[in-house]
């Protein structure tokens, strides 16, 4: 690179202040443009450039002393590069990252798209919140999207199909939930009623055995908490009333049945039917029964393997009374019989505990009335 | 109260708001002496004089230019362009100074000017005279972009353009300015930019749209309505800023939305609306968004000019596509 | 055939190229103090202009677009103007922006690519520089229009260059403030050059002071690289406005020395001898011949002074660097007087805090 060195100014002086640079590096400068002021004993001096062309560097400061003869800037050699533009900056690639030839030719392979089932978004937000899988709806819609009406449909199933609501729904839930967790075992016996007069109150006989049965064996009555695997005792023998109704299966409860005199048990079993009749039973009339009673023989049945609703641990079914043959001493005779079926949930009961409770329940159903 | 149409309307709020206050000013081609080719400034002259109602040379740049100087100088200058398809050359003026002279100076200068001009189509006139360049003016940041659509609405939302701090473009649907008389109170109350307005309500569809158009929009939801659809109608007001709550509140009870824009479709500002809805109100939609515009094609000359024009047929059978989709 | 319009076009010069007096002074130019104020105005001019450059060069400041060897006309324009008059600048008048109270730090922040720049604390009615060419024609008319509507002796000072004769807007403004008779005054810079593109091949109009008259008002030439007469013929027209007698366009012929911008690179489309002889006709060099002629100028003076515009123009420069940018949430702001709701949920969506700083 060519060097501007500092003239001689004249005046016998060896060396001059700089005062002031008028360009910059970078700056194209012509012959006789003012490049620096400088200052000699006489005056400020300003140094025009001898020739045409870039600044590459300046070497000295304002303020510095610099001798007659020494560089003050260097001049660039060779063509400048072309900024091409007016304003602003352009990027150019750097040099040292060469493009790969066909690095951008090649598309990036379009992912496959699935197809999907089409809908509009109300219609695919509706189905998320009702748990519908569009995929698996019978679409109806323009396009063969799935329409709002066919997320309903699919909901209800077909046009007959009904949607539970009420006791129906409920049992529906409770028995699938009861159906996965109980460890149901069950087991069946007769009560000889030969000694019953013929207007024997059945349920409140049923229901006093029940308790003297729970007396014998506390261990039926209890309720097993399946989080905790633990066994809960209860002081009172809380029962369930299974009552049948055309809206749907109802399991009133009387409280303390152990403590109540039969007349009451009936008085209180006619008030829970009527309610059930008229629907004004409330959710604390069905809370929390500690055992079950199903009393299915009035109609059909003789005997069952029912399902029990945790955290109960059994459920008692009375069968059809009738005659039916048994034996007494060597011979057969018709005897009147009340079948009775005891399902227990064997995480809490063993089987020795069941019979013990069956045996103390017929105990009671064969006294006389 | 005495009936106006929509450009006496004008003409009311202008005599207000220079009543009301002395930094007011109109300029334009012929505004003064003449009333304006439209008579939207029609007596003002005679009022206010050579130095408040200006007769400008034939400059359209300038007419937006000088109004950006008198506006940093603290006047509100109301200029006028006789038909916004010689408004494009105020472009510049308006996306390179006024629009953007606020923020360039932090504030140190302000722009309250309006442009008024004549716009849309259906007038028969001859070429360049039925532009619908809202879209383009809407994109502009720093801009205020409001059309009326009656001669109430444009009584206040003029008076509030003018008091505006910031430069608004206001454009007036030349096809509706003689055809609806109504009672407008001459109070001086503005209408609020940035709110669109419910013009009818409806479970079924929301229709929105905005000046000239809201005429064949209403007809098509009252014709609607014997076929037991029910279209609920937006107008919306002002473009810019967009009041887009309104709008999407109506959408996400209806699910259904048909924007109608005279303008040529690509681009327009019914694509703003649609994006906005698309973006926020997703679920709710029941079938896509439908735009009713104007082909992307020059307007025709008149004698094909109808063919170009949103019909209410078109709305309808639009209307009638969307409900029927799901 | 009869004549029915002619026209003349006078140009003025007090000091010729050497610095020696070639016509009479004006009585400003008898006071040796206002000589040397206005040198002094030239050469801070030149040395903010070197820093810009150098700043440029160094990657710490944006494209630039040099003044050097247009000292005197930016000067001698705010020297004549009042300071409640109104200057619209187009983009190389630093020495006037200068000269009207705009700071070297509000130059370099504007230039460094800070709206704050703009935000002038003295001269506060001045426009910031102009970008798109002659569109700030109009906007000087606007402005004279407002100070005749209030009656205000006030004028409009348009400067522009020689490329901004051939827009529309200068043409539509020229007219206007013609037919209004505004008080403005319209300053073309007539540097020789629009990027690459030489006045001979911008107009084929013999002066661009001519255009004047096609508006209806008087044009005149005057040397632009003498201070002097740039003064006396921006005093006299805005003189003229004031008094109601309207318009004036005034060309200044000067020489651009440096390139358009930092980008560009003249000697592509210019010859490197044409610019050695203009610099034997620069402004400063002129100025200061007849000052040291006078015996009011010497060494000390001039490095004084070389060492004080340099002190200034470092202070400022230190002090712009030192200056964080503004925060990203600033882009929003003065987009409106309000913001409106779309843009403040487009500042949440932005994750900028949305607190509503200055309105």
């Amino acid at each position: 690179m060519t060097a501007f060195k500092l003239p001689d100014l004249g005046e016998g002086l060896p060396d001059a202040e700089i005062v002031a640079w008028h360009v910059a590096e970078g700056d194209h400068v012509v012959v006789d443009q003012p490049l620096l002021s400088v200052e000699t004993a006489k005056a400020v001096v300003e140094l025009p450039s001898p020739q045409a062309g870039r600044i590459a560097q300046l070497l000295a400061k304002p303020g510095e002393r610099v001798a007659v003869g020494s560089p003050l800037l260097l001049f660039e050699e060779g063509p400048h590069p072309d900024a091409g533009t007016v304003v602003g900056e352009l990027e150019t690639p750097k040099p040292s990252t060469p493009t790969r030839p066909g690095a951008e030719a090649s598309a990036p392979t379009p992912t496959e798209r699935s197809a999907g089932p089409r809908a509009a978004p109300a219609v695919r937000a509706r189905a998320r919140e009702l748990g519908v899988d569009l995929a698996r709806t019978t679409p109806s819609g323009p396009g063969g999207s799935v329409t709002m009406a066919d997320v309903d449909a699919s909901v209800a199933g077909t046009a007959q199909d009904i949607p539970l609501r009420g006791a129906r729904r409920t049992m529906a839930l409770n028995m699938a939930r009861a159906w996965r967790e109980v460890a149901h075992a069950t087991l069946h016996d007769e009560a000889d009623i030969a000694t019953w007069s013929a207007q024997e109150d059945v349920t409140v006989r049923l229901i006093r055995a029940i308790a003297a049965a729970c007396a014998a064996e506390p261990t039926l009555n209890a309720s097993f908490i399946g989080a905790t695997n633990a066994l809960r005792k209860n002081d009172r023998v809380d029962l369930g009333l299974a009552i049948d109704s055309p809206d749907g299966l109802f399991v009133p409860v009387l409280r303390d049945v152990a403590q109540a005199t039969s007349a009451d048990l009936r008085q209180r079993i006619d008030a829970l039917k009527q309610a059930v009749r008229v629907r004004t039973l409330t959710p604390a009339d069905l809370r929390q029964p500690t055992l079950t009673l199903s009393n299915f023989g009035t109609i059909a049945g003789t005997h069952a393997a029912l399902i029990i609703v945790p955290p109960q641990v059994a459920i008692v079914g009375a069968g059809r009374i009738g005659q039916r043959p048994a034996a007494r001493g060597n011979a057969i005779e018709l005897r009147r019989t009340l079948p009775l079926s005891l399902t227990f949930d064997h995480r809490a009961v063993n089987g020795g505990e069941a019979a013990r409770f069956m045996r103390a329940a017929l105990a009671d159903l064969e006294r006389p009335t | 109260m005495p009936e106006v149409n929509l450009v006496q309307a004008v003409n009311l709020a202008l005599r207000r708001a220079m009543a009301d206050d002395t930094r007011v000013l109109v300029l334009g081609e012929d505004v003064g002496v003449d009333g304006g080719v439209f008579r939207a400034t029609d007596g003002l002259h005679q009022l206010y004089g050579a130095y408040r109602v200006l007769d400008t040379p034939l400059a359209e740049a300038a007419i937006a230019g000088v109004s950006v100087g008198l506006a940093a100088q603290g006047f509100l200058p109301v200029a006028e362009i006789q038909f916004t398809g010689f408004a494009y050359t105020c472009i510049d003026q308006l996306l390179n100074h006024a629009a953007r002279l606020r923020t360039r100076t932090r504030g140190r200068l302000t722009c309250p000017m309006v442009l008024r001009s004549p716009a849309g189509g259906g007038i028969h006139a001859v070429e360049h005279h039925s532009e619908s360049p809202e879209a383009m003016f809407a994109h502009i940041p720093g801009l205020k972009v409001v059309i009326p659509s009656s001669p109430a609405r444009a009584y206040g939302l003029l008076l509030s353009a003018i008091r505006d701090p910031d430069p608004v473009v206001f454009l007036e649907p030349t096809r509706l300015y003689r055809t609806t008389r109504e009672e407008v109170a001459d109070d001086g109350a503005g209408l609020p930019l940035e709110r669109c307005v419910v013009l009818r309500g409806g479970r079924d569809v929301t229709l929105v749209s905005w000046g000239a158009m809201l005429k064949e929009t209403l007809e098509a939801a009252e014709r609607l309505s014997d076929d037991n659809i029910e279209a609920e109608v937006i107008d919306v007001a002002t473009l810019k800023p967009l009041d887009d709550a309104t709008i999407l509140d109506a959408v996400t009870r209806t699910g259904r939305m048909v924007v109608v824009q005279e303008a040529p479709l690509t681009c327009g500002f019914g694509a703003e609306i649609a994006a906005r809805v698309a973006e926020h109100a997703l679920t709710s939609l029941l079938a896509p968004i439908e735009r009713v515009a104007g082909y992307d094609t020059v307007m025709p000359y008149p004698r094909t000019e109808s063919f170009y024009m949103p019909s209410v047929e078109r709305i309808m059978a639009a209307v009638r596509r969307t409900v029927a989709y799901t | 055939m009869t004549t029915v319009a002619e026209f003349t076009i006078s140009s003025t010069r007090v000091l010729d190229a050497s610095g020696k007096v070639v016509a009479p002074l004006p009585a400003f130019a008898k006071d040796v103090d206002a000589l040397t104020s206005l040198y002094r105005a030239m050469t801070l001019t030149r040395t903010f202009d070197a820093k810009a450059v150098a700043l440029q060069r160094t990657g710490r400041l944006g494209t630039y677009a040099s003044s050097l060897g247009q000292e005197a006309v930016g000067v001698g324009i705010a020297a004549a103007m009042r300071p409640d008059d109104v200057l619209l600048p187009s983009f190389r008048e630093h020495g006037a922006q200068l000269g009207r109270g705009v700071s070297l730090e509000e130059l370099f922040l504007y230039w460094g690519g800070d709206e704050r720049g703009n935000d002038f604390s003295r001269a506060t009615a001045d426009f910031p520089n102009c970008v798109p060419v002659g569109s700030h024609a109009p906007h000087a008319v606007g402005v004279a229009l407002a100070f005749r509507l209030r009656k205000e002796p006030r004028v409009a000072v348009c400067v522009f260059g020689d490329g901004a004769t051939s827009k529309g807007d200068v043409a539509e403004a020229l007219n206007m403030a013609g037919v209004w008779t505004l008080p403005v005054v319209f300053v073309v810079s007539n540097n020789g050059w629009a990027i690459s593109v030489p006045v001979t091949k911008q107009t084929s109009a013999a002066t661009l002071a001519q255009k004047a008259i096609a508006a209806g008002m008087p044009g005149e030439q005057v040397d632009g690289n003498d201070v002097i007469a740039v003064r006396l013929a921006v005093e006299a027209a805005l003189d003229r406005a004031r008094n109601g007698d309207g318009p004036t366009l005034i060309e200044a012929m000067t020489y651009r020395l440096s390139d358009h911008t930092t980008a560009d690179d003249a000697s592509r489309y210019r010859d490197d001898a044409e610019v050695s002889h203009h610099w034997s006709e620069e402004p400063i060099l002129r100025l200061r011949n007849y000052l040291v002629s006078l015996g009011a100028w010497g060494k000390e003076q001039e490095e004084q002074l070389l060492h004080a515009c340099s002190q200034q123009v470092e202070t400022a420069a230190a002090a712009f660097l030192r200056t964080s940018p503004l925060p990203p949430r600033a882009m929003f702001d003065h987009t409106y007087a309000r913001l409106p709701a779309d843009l403040v949920g487009q500042i949440e969506a932005a994750g900028f805090p949305a607190a509503d700083a200055h309105a």
